[in-house]
């Protein structure tokens, strides 16, 4: 069993008619064994910004704490909301910097634009190469099933 | 004669002094009076902006107030570029605090390590010292509302309400004979009005001049700081004006 499927996720971000929707599978488990079925993957790092983190449960929560200091001192010396393309960025940044040993963990954003109340959603690899959907980002160990869902159910303006 | 001992800053002079901590200090009493009372249910920070030319570009919501992290706010008085250093550390301190212990960094431990940090500059390193000295605002599980000021030489206090900044002398006078330890924060911002129109009554006061905020706790858990907007600081110091046109014509 690889390090990416040891405790298990599937993830799933979709863009509506001027909304986003963001959802986890609430399995904690490790390897075979379900520990909870309670667990929280999603973090909301803003008033209209979720991130949701797949992966090694320790690293989803590493990166998110890390994510969420870089993103306070953002707000506090721009004095405003951060928008999701420099949101986009700050999380590239920071896997990056463990390109030779990297976070087992890969975060899937999903929010809207601060100012123009534009849908985003977002997906990475664990070494920070972004990919902005328009449709769709599926994640996490059971991110081909998803993908296969997303792309039969999935059209375009779907209200809330 | 003592001339010899205040141009290095980690020299005692022989009457026990330290010169360039208190030439910081004197920096201070130059610069913009800022004013601090903590209420019941908010804190209230008043601010004298001196850069008020009418060709500056008003790109910054405030001058002189800053939020420091999710729980804590402080205002400046003092040298501008320093001041700006500072908040940059302590909203770096605050952060790490976060990341460690994910949890808000209480108020007292914040305005500490800030003040061991300037403390290091009076001691050694050859550096001066800062010129600036800080109201700290905010709140934390420990102790609810808090108000505390610090200064060049590290020391830091907490208050009830205090004042840093030119004429800063009177308005603790001021505020020593108002002040009522259970006061409201609706009673709070005429005393603060009140107090600054006493110390600025050399150059007149506007709203322009003037930079209110008040920091509360929301239903939701949160700590918010309320800049108060220019109409309702205008309107509270023409109600000052017109109190004291009544008070001496009786």
């Amino acid at each position: 069993m690889s390090i990416d499927e040891y405790n298990g996720c599937a993830i799933v971000a979709m863009v509506g008619k001027d909304c986003v929707a963001l959802a986890t599978d609430t399995r904690f488990g490790v390897q075979r064994s379900t520990i909870t079925t309670d667990f929280q993957r999603v973090f909301q790092m803003g008033p209209r910004l979720f991130v949701a983190m797949s992966g090694l449960v320790t690293d989803a929560y590493t990166v998110s704490a890390r994510l969420k200091y870089r993103l306070n001192l953002y707000e506090l010396r721009e004095n405003r909301p951060v928008s999701p393309s420099v949101f986009v960025s700050m999380v590239s940044n920071l896997l990056y910097e463990r390109r030779f040993g990297p976070y087992f963990s890969t975060p899937v954003i999903a929010g809207l634009d601060p100012t123009s109340g534009k849908p985003f959603i977002a997906g990475f690899d664990c070494i920070g190469d972004p990919s902005i959907g328009s449709d769709f980002i599926t994640d996490g160990t059971a991110g081909e099933q998803l993908m296969g869902m997303c792309e039969t159910f999935w059209r375009p303006d779907l209200n809330k | 004669m003592s001339r010899r001992y205040d141009s290095r800053t980690t020299m005692f002079s022989p009457e026990g002094r330290l010169y360039q901590v208190e030439y910081a200090m004197e920096a201070i009493g130059n610069a913009g009076t800022c004013l601090g009372i903590l209420a019941k249910d908010g804190i209230l920070l008043a601010c004298e902006k001196r850069i008020t030319n009418k060709l500056l570009d008003e790109i910054f919501e405030t001058e002189k107030l800053y939020r420091l992290s999710p729980n804590m706010v402080c205002s400046v008085a003092g040298i501008t570029s320093d001041a700006n250093t500072l908040v940059n550390e302590l909203r770096l301190i605050a952060q790490r605090y976060q990341l460690n212990y994910q949890e808000s960094m209480p108020c007292e431990q914040l305005v500490a390590s800030m003040c061991d940090v300037k403390q290091a500059y009076t001691q050694f390193g050859g550096k001066r010292p800062f010129g600036v000295s800080l109201l700290y605002a905010g709140w934390d599980h420990h102790f609810g509302l808090q108000l505390y000021q610090s200064d060049p030489s590290g020391n830091y206090s907490g208050w009830k309400a205090t004042c840093i900044g030119a004429n800063n002398a009177q308005a603790i006078s001021s505020l020593d004979s108002d002040y009522k330890s259970d006061m409201s924060l609706q009673e709070a911002i005429p005393l603060a009005i009140k107090v600054m129109y006493k110390i600025m009554d050399q150059n007149k006061l506007t709203a322009e001049k003037l930079e209110i905020a008040t920091v509360t706790r929301t239903d939701e858990g949160t700590t918010e700081m309320t800049i108060i907007p220019r109409e309702t600081v205008a309107e509270l110091i023409t109600k000052r004006e017109q109190e004291i046109a009544q008070e001496t014509q009786k």
